[in-house]
């Protein structure tokens, strides 16, 4: 349960730190106190959970954190460039103390390291406190806060009684914790309220049953000891401060005293206080309230992904055992039979869309993280480049985005390090000194588009040319579009050597970002003007669990090809087939369309009976054919991933179990061309 | 499994599941093995290579057959459709990927004493070292006992389609 809550925890503070980096590089382009008072809220919160979670050494140096942003949000500290970078330092600090995985000697290390140390000394030299006032913590808040409550000077005495709720436990409160802090505010003396505790053969021992009475002495102010409690907000509580001669018994007897003069009201209710034990904590002071989470931004939930892998594997069982009941159906025909299924059917694609639908992420999760890397890099590299990004909203399966976030870093990388130039060039060629990076997203059918575009200085066509020609990618004599050169740059060892700089060339080229997209079953595309920029668009399916396929047999084998790929399909002219000038070309209306026999590709003896049909696919912009035996039909197809015997043979994408339970392979049709290229071109070499 | 692995480890005695290749008795640990099927037609896998063939369907999941007799040099069975299929976890990378195989026959879990296995003698065993562990003798029967790891590690020999 606790190992629970404090996974929930971690899940929640990388969300929040995700989030924060965001706001940081926002709060860079423009101040706002909403976003200040976000940054502040999600620091407050990571604070108060990491201490409660056994991460105190990430509470302990969020604390610092948290005070400048106090200041900030007091308007006693301006946002400068100084500051963001600051900030941005320490939340990456944040995550190396969750990625310790909470307290315990790595982490104790890591907070007297000199890299901690160091931003920690920057912090305290914007907040200008000492490192005394760091080690107590809520001092300087109730000092910076804008509650206008006076700042306790002297020693309180504060009477606390605590009853978590019942089920608190087993949300992973650990009181013993909470005990802690107090105990680190001052002096403390801890009672306990048995009264709740039933008998011990009707005890259950994950409930919360006990009540606790703590004597404080702090000089630490209300606030402070607030604040310990900050996150136990359905236990009931009650802080009352005690004058020094009122002892526990008195206290509990008659109201509590009012000494708190920002809270007046507390004492002008008699008798009424007491009884009603949560009062103090919930007396709406404006300041607690904003720091509160807000827990309920949205109605979500969160659910771990594997949870969701889960589901989805069992929907593509689903999928399978329902293709299984339509072809036993078939095969019985009976109306009353055929009603059902075709109502099961209707019902597991509505589930199938429902759960596809679940994990649908908006891309701006990747997005953000760009924001980041390109201001970072731009530093790095002393050229000045802004991104912009459009339609963060899209929504893409998580897997996808899981998988794009590593390419489109490196496609990045390359734009920022490679297309963009410094602001001297630029104003040498009459260009803004500012470089831009477009990263946009859309939906398009099926399909999602990603595009990246820079203003930079283009792809140089010439040297793309003589690179690969060096490299032995193409024949010198080898006439290629503009275009076609362009992409070249996606050949696996084009990128090496030569433009490698500390920043892009890190041994994986443009054709680690082309194997990734082609396994997702996506496609780039490239559109570049020397002088003006480049462009290069990334075309992935909205999903990857299940896709539509078209089945088609080849001799006795049964295979899939995903339907986004397909455009038509043809007879095949078997005159065309019979020729032996070693063309391969079809007719299709006006155009020549090369085409591909499967059965020769994947090695089965060919038995070329009449009426072959012909599969038009398109892939990075080229339509071709290929030729199978027959085509079977269309059907919902799960793809199972290959495993590691199988998964380099190129051609393949995956396996789907058929309705009959045979085992059918899917055809990667983007790989399957290319692999049948370099094939064709290790025979006989001849220009493309 | 892996608790029932790690008895077996400290108490000194395993399980074994006794299968034969042309009349020989193999074995291996009976604690990846996941269930005996009935020989399937496997889904020929294009381009694959002699070593992982095929592919079947085991109860919803794609599981690739691994032709063992290719492995150890044997001649190819007689048919498909006599023998079992013997289908197991075995870790690749560090991942469990269920694997299956074809037997002429399978026979009999035993009990072994680590401590009773034997090299398998250089000379007589027409196997390659490689994928031998040891022997041990049930009721005076050599049964060679085999080195998952090698045996089903993804072939160097798969032919990488070219």
């Amino acid at each position: 349960m606790i190992e629970q809550a404090t996974e929930a925890f971690v899940l929640e503070a990388r969300e929040l730190l995700a989030e924060l980096e965001d706001s940081f590089l926002e709060l860079e382009d423009d101040v706002t106190s909403a976003r200040i008072d976000e940054i502040f809220r999600a620091l407050h919160t990571v604070k108060g959970s990491g201490s409660m979670f056994g991460y105190t050494a990430l509470s302990r140096f969020t604390h610092h954190f948290e005070n400048a942003y106090d200041l900030v949000r007091d308007g006693a500290l301006q946002v400068e460039r100084d500051l963001i970078d600051l900030s941005l330092a320490a939340r990456d600090l944040m995550v190396s103390f969750l990625d310790l995985g909470g307290d315990g000697p790595e982490a104790e290390a890591l907070l007297v390291s000199p890299e901690v140390s160091a931003i920690v000394e920057r912090l305290s030299n914007l907040t200008g406190t000492s490192e005394e006032s760091i080690e107590a913590p809520g001092k300087v808040e109730a000092d910076a806060g804008e509650t206008a409550a006076p700042a306790p000077t002297g020693v309180q005495t504060f009477l606390i009684r605590f009853t978590p709720a019942q089920d608190a436990l087993r949300n992973g409160m650990r009181p013993d914790l909470l005990m802690r802090e107090l105990a680190d505010l001052g002096k403390i003396q801890v009672s306990l309220d048995v009264s709740a505790v039933p008998r011990l053969t009707e005890l259950d021992p994950t409930e919360a049953v006990l009540g606790w009475i703590v004597e404080l002495e702090t000089a630490e102010g209300r606030e402070a000891v607030e604040d310990v409690f900050i996150f136990a907000d359905d236990a009931d509580l009650s802080i009352t401060e005690m004058t020094p001669e009122i002892s526990v018994e008195e206290t509990l007897a008659t109201e509590p005293p009012a000494t708190d003069s920002a809270e007046p009201a507390v004492a002008q209710v008699p008798a009424a206080a007491a009884p009603a034990p949560s009062q103090a904590a919930a007396q709406p002071k404006p300041e607690p309230k904003a720091k509160l989470p807000t827990a309920a931004k949205s109605e979500s939930i969160r659910v771990t992904s594997s949870r969701l892998d889960d589901m989805m594997d069992a929907l593509g069982e689903l999928v399978i055992a329902q293709a299984r009941l339509e072809a036993v159906s078939e095969e019985i025909s009976d109306p009353t039979l055929e009603t059902v299924v075709e109502d099961v059917q209707r019902l597991v694609m509505g589930l199938r869309d429902a759960t596809l639908s679940i994990r649908m992420l908006p891309i701006e999760s990747v997005f953000g993280k760009f924001r980041r890397v390109v201001r970072d890099l731009s530093a790095d590299l002393g050229k000045d480049i802004r991104l912009i990004t459009e339609g963060g909203e899209t929504e893409i399966d998580k897997n996808v985005i899981d998988r794009i976030s590593e390419p489109l870093v490196h496609m990045i990388r390359n734009s920022v390090d490679h297309g963009l130039e410094t602001a001297e060039d630029r104003q040498a060629q009459g260009k803004t000194p500012q470089g831009s990076l477009w990263l946009s997203a859309c939906q398009e059918g099926g399909e999602i588009l990603v595009s990246i575009e820079d203003n930079g200085k283009g792809l140089d066509a010439e040297a793309i040319r003589a690179r690969a020609i060096e490299r032995e990618l193409i024949d010198p004599e080898a006439e290629l579009s503009e275009q076609d050169l362009h992409h070249l740059i996606f050949e696996p060892g084009f990128s090496t050597a030569k433009v490698v700089s500390s920043v892009s060339g890190r041994g994986v080229g443009m054709d680690a970002v082309k194997t990734t997209i082609d396994a997702l079953g996506g496609s780039i595309h490239v559109l570049s003007r020397a002088g003006q920029g480049t462009r290069i668009t990334l075309r992935l399916p909205v999903t990857m669990a299940i896709i539509d396929g078209l089945r088609v047999r080849l001799g006795e084998s049964v295979y899939v090809i995903p339907l986004s790929a397909v455009e038509e399909c043809v007879e095949m002219d078997e005159a065309e087939s019979k020729r032996d000038s070693g063309r391969s070309l079809l007719q299709i209306r006006d155009e020549m369309v090369p085409y591909l026999e499967l059965d020769a590709l994947f090695g089965q003896t060919a038995k070329p009976d009449a009426g072959r049909r012909v599969v038009v696919v398109r892939v990075d912009g080229m339509r071709a054919g290929l030729v199978v035996d027959d085509i079977l039909g269309q059907s919902q197809t799960v793809i199972k991933g290959l495993s590691a015997y199988h998964k380099d043979i190129p051609g393949l994408g995956g396996a789907t179990i058929l309705g009959d339970g045979r085992v059918a392979l899917i055809i990667d049709v983007a790989t399957l061309i290319r692999w049948a290229e370099t094939r064709r071109d290790q025979g006989p070499r001849k220009a493309a | 499994m892996q608790t029932d692995d790690m008895t077996q480890e400290t108490s000194n005695t395993g399980m074994l599941l006794i299968f034969r290749l042309d009349g020989e008795a193999f074995a291996i640990s009976v604690t990846w093995v996941h269930e005996i099927l009935d020989p399937q037609r496997a889904t020929p896998v294009p381009n694959a290579g002699p070593f992982a063939p095929g592919l079947i369907n085991v109860r919803g999941a794609v599981v690739p057959v691994i032709d063992i007799r290719h492995r150890l040099g044997l001649a190819p069975g007689a048919s498909e459709d006599d023998g079992r299929m013997i289908v197991f976890e075995h870790p690749i990378e560090c991942t469990p990927q269920k694997l299956a195989f074809c037997a002429d026959s399978v026979e009999q879990v035993i009990e072994y004493d680590r401590s009773s296995m034997e090299q398998v003698p250089q000379l007589g065993a027409a196997w390659p070292q490689a994928y031998l562990r040891g022997a041990i003798r049930d009721n005076g029967e050599l049964v060679i006992l085999l080195e998952t790891e090698t045996t089903f590690a993804p072939a160097a020999d798969r032919s990488v389609a070219a």
